[in-house]
């Protein structure tokens, strides 16, 4: 006789419906060339250039990704007016600042080396709201931090958002020692980095930035007032972005319905899909097209909006109990070229700890490169915008 | 019409007990020899004109021999013989020569004098290690009135009472037209789809839903023969006279210990003029291992050919190409708009209530209509008339009670039936991130049935269902059906009868969440129909059936009423408009025989839809795509205004020809309108579809069908083969755009596109229903297209080419088997294959929004990996002794034996920059389960 309590805990985890999810790979079906994509925006925004990207899509089991250069690239606006976009590096396209009249609609043509002109369709200038605020809660041990905005007029409704975080964080150990070498290069010794015995600043405090590689969308088109209360980032627990100083900017672009509705597409199709009730993954269309070959497949959606945006700080103490631990561990290790060998190889050296006579190292404390030099996981060079 | 006669019945009617025991010492006593003509007692006499019951009188007299018979046999039967010194057997030889008049004699000196049928003195070789009931008499429930005249001798076994239907009133030819019921003799539930007719000439009839038959005959006797899968085959002698009424009480089969055949005529898909159209009863239901355990109404309908889902946590049904909306569930008289509990994985059906389900895939009655596809007619069980009984279950998720028994002895019947999950203990066993997840359903189904008397009986339909469950979310969905329904049976008369229906029908979700106080909500939903339909059944003669009449359905939907939960939720309060329409249809329809072998059937349905007010109307500029932009007006009607009326003619003919009695043909052609559809941008049916009715943006969907199959029965009709093929055009099929939002969509027409669909496809079915080893085998070839081609609506699908629905599936195999090793113990085994259904496949990569994105091909371009599956059970019965209190079994199997993980589906999903597909199995090894059943 099977044990009931058997029998239930295998239907258990049997009824965990995503359990049985695999790894599943398709056929390859990647097309030989790849089709243009289109991203950025016609920035309405008076003190801002426009950055649109050119890129080609990839096949799938390839990371790379592929940019698009030598296009010509033409805003042009319903009243004939022409701005050229100049080629930069990694596919940019960018102008010069530019003052769009709010009243005209603009489009975007591109002409790819291949000869191919692409159009984009006539969009309005839409501008939105100022971030009001930047807030943060602690919530389940971490940080959620959440945008506050909103329009008076009622009328942004579609947002969307991208992020950079930057902190700041120290190696776990200072450093004032360095390896002596032999002619080959092998670690013999240790000595001082600076005869006043400092510590080496430039690998001991470092910097980190990322941006956000999620869609972030809003509408308030279901709530009574154009009022945006919306989680944007979380940060883990105890996690090495609070363990100092962290820095938070968001940018804040006002969308189009249509805009909008092509960036949700997006999102569903590449972040949202695979819970039993969630919808088909569907064809990605936006607002551009091959003026000769209306099916061939374009990516991207050129809106014409502007970019706001607005920075918070959030410091180690106003987190109390926060619990950043790198993991790192120091060895006490023999200054003589046997033990360094043996004991120091891969190791970086970090404080001196027992003396000799006239200041002589006997023995020092050495670490993990990761535990010492901060550069490996950042850069020390400090943000302009850093207090 | 001449009006008819009242009720009249046999005149000459035997205590049934008294044939029961004649039939039972018939059996024990008589040990086989031969009846010899020689040795028997020598006669003299003269007879002139004597009736023949005195003339065997004398012979009895005479010989000292006992004479069986029954005077009704005899008839005006007179015999004038001279005869000296003869032997009794040869007298009789000469005295009933040519009179159709058959003797037998035993070695106990006793004669049984029949009609047609020679009574048989011996019996089969073996017979007396099989079954000692197996000749038993039907008997007739009506009040039998006192025979006048002699007092008839013990009667002769094997339907040999004599009915006798109306007054005999004139000599002569002439139709007579018998009415009645056939009831099971032993709870008093009507058996559905007996097959009721004699065989010279031969007219055949099939009760209907409820038990009820109508056959003209010519006037004179006659051998009835009702037969019924899982029934006593009974055979009864008629005379008839005239018009009247005969009540059949059939009895049931009873377990026997070793098996007897009864195969006999049971070539009802030869002779019915039905195609495309499967019956499924509750025992044969039972036998499929389902998931869990859970005998599963709608899982055994997914078992035949031509209907399939999309995948096992869905009991949506794809019927021929049709898309799951496109079914019309009915149970009793009620809609079921959602028929399943817990994620889809069980039916909203209680196996304890059902009786059996009927499935129409082709020839669909013109008194159903409002869906395309097909009509699943669920029907419940009456109750047990006579005492009160129950049944009781206990499974690892379920547990059902049903309870049925008489409220007046004989004229009424109740069953109760409930059904509750108690699967929350099953989720606190979830790792702990699914800790507060939640999943419980119940169901209760009430049916109460009442005979006034012969001609008025009223039927009542509840039913109630609710879902409740949050999984892995803060948000909690709830659904449930509600239906009510009355339904009055009045027969006019033999040929003329009719059924008045009303009822409600409402199937409601909610859903809410309330985490985030800024934006906690909640969203509900409803639909909501009550109707009214009158059905008349006229038997016109044998050869003519005619069907007629009216229904109306009234629509209010509520699709969606968004709100703020709590106090600090900033959601706005959103309602979207509700939508009334009412959906008239007339039908008449004939079914003629012209002769034995050729039949035809055909209907006539005109339904009329409109859309009404109070509503809101967005009208868009003409020949431009429905978009926001585009609209130009919005306009509001009053309450009751007609906005939008929809119409037209549905034709419903079929043709059979039968070739003999094991081959015919069958062909039809169906056409069919559909004004409210569901609207799902999921491929299962999830509970968060909304319907909507058609609009003046939304037109109905309209499809036909023309169909043609070939069925032969092999092995005296116990092996039953078809092979259907049919093909199917949709027009106005609503497809979604890309991305489409559904919920609280103030135009959803703007999210919709109307297209273009065809569906075609060739059925095979192998059936084998008695036996030891029973089951069925189906194969179904199918493909199921869209088109979207028009610019003008707004997105044009894959280039305007033909696209696969996202649950077309060309292949599929099902093997459904049972093997009785004993009356106790029997193996169920179930195994299906089909083709992966279409999924859109990304085909590149790209980088976007600081995010590596994936590209995605034509819709439907692939599909996903093909699905297996095999299941077993074993089913094990109590003890089969009739006098005990409760009966009881267990069933144990194992669901997915294979352990195969069938993908539900693909879906790839962007993962630290890299897109990464994933299979999603649901139940991806092997499931054991155990079932306990109880009846009392």
């Amino acid at each position: 006789m099977i044990n009931c309590k058997q029998i239930s805990r295998l239907l258990g985890t049997l009824l965990l419906l995503a359990a049985c999810k695999e790894r599943y790979d398709p056929p390859n079906i990647s097309p030989a060339t790849g089709y243009l994509v289109v991203e950025g925006f016609i920035n309405s925004g008076a003190a801002t250039s426009t950055v649109i990207t050119l890129s080609r899509t990839v096949k799938l089991e390839e990371t790379q990704v592929v940019h698009e250069a030598g296009a010509a690239v033409n805003i042009e606006s319903e009243n004939g007016e022409t701005y050229p976009l100049q080629p930069g590096v990694s596919g940019q396209y960018s102008s010069q600042p530019l003052t769009l009249n709010p009243a005209s609609r603009y489009r975007l043509r591109i002409i790819t080396s291949d000869g191919k002109e692409y159009l984009s369709s006539y969009t309005p200038v839409k501008t939105g709201p100022p971030i009001d605020s930047i807030t943060w809660k602690r919530e389940e041990g971490g940080v959620q931090i959440y945008v506050n905005a909103h329009d008076e007029q009622n009328n942004t409704r579609f947002y969307q958002w991208k992020f950079e975080e930057t902190w700041e964080f120290y190696s776990s150990f200072s450093s004032s020692l360095i390896y002596t070498k032999d002619q080959l290069g092998r670690p013999v010794g240790v000595a001082y980095r600076y005869p006043d015995h400092s510590i080496n600043d430039s690998i001991y405090q470092c910097w980190n930035t990322i941006y956000s590689s999620n869609i972030l969308l809003g509408s308030t088109e279901k709530l009574v007032t154009d009022v945006v209360y919306l989680p944007m980032r979380f940060i883990e627990p105890a996690s090495v972005k609070l363990s100092s100083l962290y820095s938070i900017k968001l940018k804040q672009y006002a969308l189009s319905r249509e805009a909008y509705q092509f960036m949700q597409k997006m999102k569903k199709n590449t972040e949202q899909l695979g819970s039993v009730f969630d919808p088909q993954p569907s064809e990605l269309r936006g607002n551009i097209e091959n003026i000769n070959d209306p099916s061939e497949v374009v990516v991207g959606f050129v809106d014409v909006t502007e970019e706001k945006e607005k920075r918070i700080f959030i410091y180690n103490r106003e987190v109390p109990g926060w619990g950043y631990n790198a993991g790192c561990r120091q060895e006490e290790i023999d200054n003589h070229p046997d033990s360094i060998a043996k004991y120091g190889a891969g190791l970086l050296p970090a404080t001196p700890n027992k003396m000799g006579l006239f200041g002589a190292i006997l023995t020092f404390y050495a670490s993990d490169p990761v535990c010492i030099d901060c550069t490996m996981r950042g850069t020390n060079v400090k943000p302009d915008f850093w207090p | 019409m001449k009006p008819l006669t009242n009720t009249r019945t046999g005149k000459r009617h035997v205590q049934p007990l008294a044939v029961f025991l004649l039939a039972v010492l018939l059996v024990i006593n008589y040990t086989p020899t031969k009846a010899q003509a020689t040795g028997t007692p020598l006669v003299s006499g003269s007879f002139v004109n004597l009736p023949a019951k005195d003339f065997l009188l004398q012979l009895e007299q005479q010989t000292g021999y006992r004479i069986y018979f029954d005077t009704a046999h005899l008839d005006t039967l007179k015999i004038t013989l001279d005869i000296t010194k003869q032997p009794l057997l040869k007298v009789l030889d000469q005295a009933f020569a040519n009179t159709g008049i058959e003797y037998a004699a035993d070695v106990d000196n006793s004669i049984f004098i029949s009609r047609g049928l020679k009574v048989q003195t011996e019996l089969p070789a073996g017979y007396f290690a099989g079954n000692r009931l197996a000749i038993q008499d039907t008997v007739d429930r009506q009040p039998a009135l006192p025979a006048p005249g002699v007092k008839a001798k013990p009667q002769l076994a094997q339907g040999s009472k004599l009915y006798e239907i109306g007054q005999s009133t004139s000599a002569g030819g002439g139709q007579v037209t018998i009415a009645g019921y056939v009831r099971d003799s032993k709870t008093g539930e009507p058996v559905i789809g007996a097959s009721v007719y004699i065989e010279n000439p031969s007219v055949s009839v099939l009760t209907d839903q409820y038990g009820y038959y109508s056959i003209s005959l010519p006037k004179g006797r006659h051998v009835l023969n009702i037969q019924s899968i899982g029934m006593r085959d009974t055979r009864m002698q008629l005379l008839a006279k005239g018009d009247g009424k005969l009540n059949i009480d059939m009895p049931a089969q009873v377990m026997t210990l070793k098996g007897v055949t009864v195969s006999a005529q049971k070539a009802r898909n030869i002779k019915s003029l039905q195609m495309g159209a499967q019956k499924i009863d509750i025992a044969a239901i039972k036998q499929v291992p389902v998931v869990f355990g859970e005998a599963d109404v709608l899982r055994v309908v997914l078992t035949m050919p031509g209907v399939k889902s999309v995948g096992e946590a869905s009991t949506g049904l794809n019927v021929r190409g049709g898309s799951a909306d496109q079914n019309l569930v009915l149970y009793n008289d009620a809609t079921i708009y959602n028929p399943s509990h817990f994620f889809g994985m069980f039916s909203a059906f209680n196996p304890e209530v059902v009786k059996d389900v009927q499935l129409y895939k082709s020839s669909i009655p013109a008194k159903y209509g409002g869906r395309l596809s097909s009509v699943v007619e669920i029907t419940s069980r009456e109750g047990n008339k006579k005492k009160l009984a129950g049944s009781a279950g206990i499974g690892l998720l379920t547990s059902r009670l049903n309870l049925e028994g008489p409220l007046v002895k004989d004229k009424s019947s109740f069953v109760l039936g409930g059904r509750a999950t108690y699967a929350n203990w099953l989720l606190n066993l979830l790792p702990d991130q699914y800790k507060d997840s939640k999943a419980g359903f119940y169901d209760i189904n009430l049916d109460i049935h009442h005979e006034f008397n012969k001609k008025n009986t009223l039927y009542l339909t509840g039913y109630l269902s609710s879902d409740r469950f949050n999984l892995n979310s803060d948000t909690v969905y709830k659904y449930g059906n509600q239906n009510i329904s009355l339904k009055w049976k009045h027969i006019f008369n033999n040929r003329l009868y009719a059924l008045f229906t009303t009822g409600y029908d409402r199937y409601k979700y909610d859903i809410y969440s309330d985490k985030n106080p800024v934006n906690a909500y909640s969203l509900g939903f409803n639909i909501n129909q009550s109707y009214f339909k009158t059905h008349f059944n006229y038997f016109v003669n044998s050869s003519h059936t005619v069907e007629f009449g009216i229904s109306s359905i009234y629509y209010k939907l509520n699709p969606g009423l968004y709100q703020p939960l709590g106090k600090e939720s900033l959601v706005a309060r959103d309602e979207m408009e509700s939508e009334q329409g009412l959906e008239s249809a007339v039908y008449i329809g004939d079914r003629y025989t012209i002769n034995n072998n050729l039949s035809v059937e055909g209907s006539v349905r005109y339904s009329l839809f409109g859309f009404m007010g109070p509503h809101t109307v967005n009208y868009y500029a003409p020949g431009l795509p429905k978009t926001e932009d585009n609209m130009i007006e919005s306009k509001a009607y009053e309450s009751g205004k007609f906005i939008k009326t929809y119409g037209g003619p549905e034709l419903r003919l079929s043709a059979r020809y039968a070739f003999s009695n094991t081959v015919s043909v069958k062909a039809g052609y169906n056409t069919q309108r559909q004004y409210i559809h569901m609207l799902s941008n999921t491929a299962a049916m999830a509970p968060t579809d909304i319907w909507k009715l058609s609009d003046p943006n939304i037109k109905p969907q309209y499809g036909d069908q023309v169909s043609v199959g070939l069925y032969k029965n092999f092995k005296s009709n116990t092996i039953e083969t078809s092979i259907e093929v049919y093909y199917k055009r949709i027009q106005d099929y609503l497809d979604f755009k890309s991305g489409a939002v559904l919920v609280m969509n103030h135009h959803i027409e703007t999210d919709v596109m109307n297209t273009k669909g065809k569906a075609y496809g060739v059925e095979l079915l192998v059936k084998k229903s008695t036996g030891k080893l029973n089951g069925w085998f189906s194969y179904t070839y199918s493909r199921t297209l869209l088109r979207m081609n028009d610019p003008a609506s707004g997105e044009v699908i894959n280039r305007g080419m033909w696209y696969p629905t996202n649950y077309d599936k060309p292949h599929d195999v099902t093997l459904t088997g049972n093997y009785k090793f004993s009356h106790r113990f029997s193996i169920s085994l179930n195994s299906t294959y089909s083709t992966g259904r279409p999924i859109t496949l990304p085909i590149g990569r790209f980088y976007y929004a600081g995010g590596q994105r994936t590209l995605f091909a034509d819709r439907n371009a692939f599909r996903i990996p093909a699905y297996f599956r095999t299941d077993f059970s074993m089913n094990i019965e109590g003890n089969h002794k009739v006098h005990q209190k409760t009966h009881n079994s267990w069933t144990i199997g194992v669901y997915n034996l294979t352990g195969r993980k069938n993908p539900y589906s693909v879906y790839f999903t962007s993962e630290d920059g890299l897109i990464n597909g994933y299979k999603l199995s649901i139940f991806g090894s092997a499931i054991p389960y155990i079932n306990f059943n109880i009846r009392f």
